[in-house]
């Protein structure tokens, strides 16, 4: 957040830029004077067109993106899955397509748009998947885990050691298990790191 | 429960305005695209004031029986393009596979395989390089699907077709 131009100015200018958009499709006039202002303003990208929507032609308004990588207004791309309920494929390149699997693009000072697409539903939320929360010491403990493995030599228990055994497969603390997550990776490594330390402690204890 | 519906009529009416003005924003900027790419091979240009009617000029390509001929077609844009295909016809007449008496062409991309993302000028394109690369297996004249292993005979049946319609047009 920087307190000088950026931020100031933004607000005012694009609720402005908006008004003249809404001002120029209620009259149903070609909006001639949009590229000038949008040019003023320096938010558009029209000379080398790579933020053009594929249908309509026209710099992406409510942007949503394929998985193939695809950029289309949200109601030209309804409009074109809507045409075609059989064979929902990305106009582009063929790609399989739907609904679901667009993302939304929110640039800066989209927000305030209002929305002019009132038989249209709305694009897809962005997804906001929840943080994975039980770290790598959540099964860290005695009991803690379902498989609780428990030997010793003479009188001393293992389980201490069982449980870590835990971490890498069995996470029976009421989470599934959740591929793709980075932490997953993380939580490999350390159970390994705790498998081969208990391992050296054993082979200790046994020279002991 | 009248100004529900009311404000409902007023509301499609909005919709339909809109569309038809996003339909000719989207043909104009077709247009500049065309225009600017100045292409010699293919060219289009709206029939008069109407912009959802256009004449395009398609040059036969270069090393094929249609070599040196050019052939005009008309280009019909419904109201929801681009989400259908506009009707693209000869205008005039040609002798090919997948083109019939009356100028209709059996194309699958205008067809079902229309995507949103065509344009006119990918369109003649695709109608340019469909004349040296007829598809023989369904053939709206089948005349000229059987010659077209007898490459100089059809290119005598292709001139001697253009002369006759223009005979019959004067």
């Amino acid at each position: 957040m920087r307190p000088d131009d950026a931020d100031g100015a933004g607000g005012p200018r694009s609720a402005k830029e908006a008004e003249v958009r809404q001002r120029n499709s209620k009259d149903g006039e070609p909006a001639a004077t949009e590229p000038e202002v949008e040019g003023a303003t320096g938010t558009t990208t029209q000379q080398d067109g790579h933020f053009e929507c594929n249908i309509c032609l026209d710099t992406a308004k409510d942007a949503v993106v394929s998985r193939c990588g695809h950029l289309f207004c949200w109601p030209c791309l309804y409009q074109w899955l809507e045409t075609r309920p059989n064979r929902q494929t990305c106009p582009v390149c063929k790609a399989g397509i739907s609904k679901d699997n667009v993302i939304p693009l929110y640039g800066r000072g989209s927000t305030n748009q209002q929305d002019p697409r009132e038989k249209l539903p709305p694009r897809p939320q962005g997804e906001r998947p929840e943080p994975e929360n039980h770290g790598p010491f959540h099964n860290f403990g005695i009991g803690d885990g379902g498989f609780q493995m428990s030997f010793g030599i003479g009188a001393f228990p293992f389980g201490f050691f069982a449980s870590t055994f835990n971490i890498g497969n069995g996470q029976f603390g009421g989470h599934p298990p959740r591929p793709n997550v980075p932490q997953n990776a993380e939580e490999q490594f350390l159970s390994k790191v705790f498998l081969w330390v208990a391992v050296l402690f054993m082979f200790w204890l046994l020279m002991a | 429960m009248t100004a529900t519906v009311q404000t409902k009529d007023k509301r499609v009416n909005q919709t339909k305005r809109k569309d038809a003005h996003s339909v000719s924003k989207r043909l104009q900027q077709e247009l500049m695209t065309i225009m600017m790419s100045g292409s010699s091979e293919v060219s289009a240009f709206p029939d008069g004031d109407n912009i959802f009617k256009w004449i395009g000029t398609v040059k036969g390509p270069k090393g094929t029986v249609y070599e040196g001929l050019s052939y005009k077609l008309t280009l019909e844009f419904p109201a929801d393009y681009p989400f259908s295909a506009p009707t693209i016809k000869f205008k005039t007449a040609c002798f090919h596979p997948n083109v019939d008496e009356h100028g209709n062409i059996c194309l699958d991309i205008l067809k079902e395989k229309w995507s949103a993302v065509q344009s006119v000028h990918s369109m003649l394109v695709s109608i340019q390089s469909l004349l040296g690369e007829p598809n023989n297996d369904s053939p709206l004249n089948t005349l000229a699907a059987e010659t077209w292993c007898n490459q100089p005979k059809f290119k005598e049946l292709v001139h001697q077709f253009l002369k006759k319609s223009k005979d019959e047009s004067t």
